[in-house]
């Protein structure tokens, strides 16, 4: 019911045994070179080049490539040269347990159909996302599986309107928000009023009513629905070869006059219309830079 | 009767947890913590059978509750409950620190007493 990575379907269907998968996957940490270990090993810097990179990255914040392009060790084309060859010999995980002799290649192409199917409910819909935003298919990833996770773990029904940038978030009796680092250093919030929060609750509660829940209960709720979201989306993002960290989920303090998004952020918001007229919001503050 | 040990920061989750763990006569809920740091404390406390912890807590996440955890008691046996089981980095940390099961979130009743009773 989540999404997953191939080595954690694999376990779960007892194909192989986690004595297996940390074996492949300590045969693909020694496979899959990272770029600095990668190019040292192509000849083209040395170990005392790639300190030097390791050194300036602390005071900028660039990929090891840029920073060696930008230092003048190496050039665009031996950064691409071994991006190639990174690619091209990239050991997967189902090849890894094949070459380990725990699967063989037909079984392989067998799981990896039913492990596609099994995911298939995760394939991203399509959403626009305004121009001038980076990273627009993460955006449309944290988007799409929100409202998959609407559906399927909150059992409500609604309709997605059009994402738009926003300068503030309107007044919600609870907001709750989770931080992105990583790949995209972002705040991930939902606004909802009562009577959605009390259908999340009801559903992460598997109650029938919630009438006589604490105020705290039912917050909790709406922060471990997001919690839910944020590690799936995470889990996603892994599976686009993006890393984003996630921090425990907050309940957000509005005044009644909403949330201001900071001026070094972008706010990205996504309303979601329930059918008795309602709306509420999901919304991303995107910092800038 | 096997007893378990719950930590999640989320009651929410910790209540659901704890019902599902509780309506199988082969488990019993001892004790519930809020974060990595109380699970260590509970777990000197009450000696549980089986701890069922989250990862992304505040104060003490459960990956590094759960090095300190098998430091002091290696043959405990504890599986981490998380919405980021499907991160291939987090899941393979959590079974090379002495996990012996991940469950993603959302979570089903069937399969968390299946795996309970796998241990």
């Amino acid at each position: 019911m989540a999404v997953k990575f191939f080595g954690q379907f694999l376990v779960e269907k007892g194909a192989v045994s986690r004595i297996d998968l940390l074996q492949a996957i300590d045969l693909q940490e020694k496979t899959n070179l990272k770029f600095g270990e990668m190019i040292v090993k192509m000849g083209l810097m040395s170990s005392a080049d790639v300190e030097r990179v390791h050194m300036a990255q602390r005071n900028e914040d660039l990929h090891f490539g840029d920073m060696a392009v930008k230092l003048g060790i190496i050039t665009d084309e031996q950064v691409q040269q071994v991006l190639t060859h990174q690619r091209n010999n990239h050991l997967y995980i189902g090849e890894a347990l094949v070459q380990l002799g725990v699967l063989d290649k037909e079984k392989l192409e067998d799981l990896l159909a039913a492990f596609k199917k099994d995911q298939q409910s995760y394939v991203s819909e399509k959403i626009e996302i305004p121009a001038n935003i980076p990273h627009k298919p993460i955006w449309e990833m944290v988007a799409d599986l929100t409202y998959k996770m609407l559906t399927r773990v909150a059992g409500i029904s609604f309709r997605p309107g059009p994402c738009s940038i926003v300068e503030k978030l309107p007044s919600r009796p609870v907001i709750a928000e989770m931080g992105f680092s990583g790949a995209v250093s972002a705040r991930y919030l939902l606004s909802v009023s009562e009577s959605t929060r009390n259908l999340v609750a009801k559903a992460i509660l598997d109650e029938d009513s919630v009438e006589d829940e604490p105020e705290e209960v039912l917050d909790d709720s709406v922060k471990e629905f997001i919690n839910i979201v944020c590690g799936n989306i995470a889990a996603k993002a892994a599976q686009l070869g993006h890393s984003i960290d996630i921090t425990p989920p907050e309940i957000v303090e509005d005044n009644g006059s909403g949330v201001d998004v900071p001026q070094d952020h972008t706010g990205l918001m996504f309303p979601i219309y329930l059918s008795d007229g309602e709306v509420f919001e999901l919304t991303v503050f995107i910092a800038k830079g | 009767m096997k007893s378990v040990l719950i930590v999640d920061d989320s009651i929410a989750v910790a209540r659901q947890l704890e019902k599902i763990v509780n309506s199988d006569d082969a488990f019993e809920v001892v004790a519930q913590g809020r974060n990595g740091a109380e699970a260590i404390k509970l777990c000197q406390q009450h000696k549980p059978d089986i701890v069922c912890m989250d990862m992304n807590m505040p104060v003490m996440d459960g990956l590094t509750a759960l090095r300190n955890l098998m430091q002091l008691t290696p043959d405990l046996k504890v599986v981490m409950v998380t919405s980021l089981g499907g991160v291939g980095d987090k899941y393979t940390e959590a079974i090379r620190l002495g996990a012996k099961d991940v469950i993603s979130k959302p979570f089903e009743k069937d399969n968390v007493l299946e795996m309970l009773k796998r241990l």
